[in-house]
């Protein structure tokens, strides 16, 4: 199998590599770039033309999967600024590892008035996490970001985890 | 595809799961993460004054394969001296569980365990940890 590395969602979409886009606006622009493709519209005649915009519409679909995902997107931000800064930052802070082990035996254990106070819990933690990666991007400190979409992944595993018990 | 037997076994019956006291200073505790899948395992050892390992325990959230991974380094470390802990190689765990390709990191990360629990102890225990 050949590895065609995922091109920068952002520059597939046309749009300024940030965090915070604007998602009705997104979706407006993944329609117009989808009935571009779509073959009622455009006069694709050769064949290598045919595979030319059939690969442009999977490059679309898979970037527009990647940019409406608030976390998909961030990993692609930091990917495009900085290559390989996600595998680079992979190691954690032992602290912060204790923490989520304990945090998903708290999940694992928690009744029916448990899962309310965690499932706040957690969302708090997943919003403070983003607020917190924003200002590392302002910062271009992209190592930190790195680490904070890592840790955030645990935070997001567990309300996923609690979701499933309800 | 399917786990394999042993695998399985440690699964559904996981030895030496639990905790040992972290701020012992015969024990060593080593916590390490695989963020792309998020999962967290914590593996501690308590030594001898001789340098044999007496106790194992671990804690692990993850898939069936890195519960199984640490539940065998756990059984493979107790009774053994820590210089032969520290050679304990994820492709002997891979090998003994018969895990799939995309199961490997889950060895790794028992191997990383490992090595932060032994190197926790020694740190503890004011011994030089090897330049890798």
């Amino acid at each position: 199998m050949i590895h065609v590395p995922a091109p920068d969602a952002f520059a597939v979409f046309g749009v300024a590599r940030t965090l915070d886009l604007d998602e009705p606006e997104l979706e407006l622009r993944y329609l117009k770039l989808s009935r571009d493709c779509h073959p009622d519209h455009n006069r694709a005649q050769t064949s290598t033309d045919c595979v030319a915009v059939l690969q442009r519409s999977a490059e679309i679909n898979d970037a527009w999967n990647v940019l409406r995902d608030p976390w998909r997107r961030a990993r692609a931000l930091l990917e495009a600024e900085s290559q390989g800064v996600l595998n680079r930052n992979k190691k954690l802070d032992p602290m912060f590892l204790m923490e989520a082990l304990e945090l998903a035996e708290e999940v694992a254990h928690a009744d029916s008035d448990g899962q309310e106070v965690l499932t706040k819990k957690l969302n708090a933690a997943i919003d403070a996490d983003y607020q917190a990666l924003r200002a590392d991007v302002a910062k271009a400190d992209f190592d930190t970001a790195a680490k904070r979409v890592h840790q955030s992944h645990y935070h997001l595993k567990a309300l996923h985890d609690l979701e499933a018990k309800s | 595809m399917a786990y394999s037997d042993k695998v399985l076994d440690h699964y559904q019956n996981p030895r030496n799961v639990g905790s040992l006291d972290k701020e012992s200073n015969d024990v060593g505790t080593g916590v390490v993460g695989a963020p792309e899948c998020g999962d967290v395992m914590k593996l501690q050892i308590k030594v001898s004054d001789d340098g044999k390992i007496i106790d194992a325990k671990f804690k692990t959230y993850g898939c069936g394969s890195a519960i199984a991974s640490s539940s065998l380094a756990t059984e493979w470390l107790k009774g053994t001296s820590v210089d032969a802990a520290a050679e304990i190689k994820n492709t002997q765990i891979v090998e003994e569980l018969s895990l799939p390709p995309v199961k490997i990191h889950c060895s790794v990360l028992a191997e990383d365990a490992i090595k932060a629990a032994i190197d926790d102890w020694k740190a503890k225990n004011g011994k030089k940890t090897e330049e890798k």
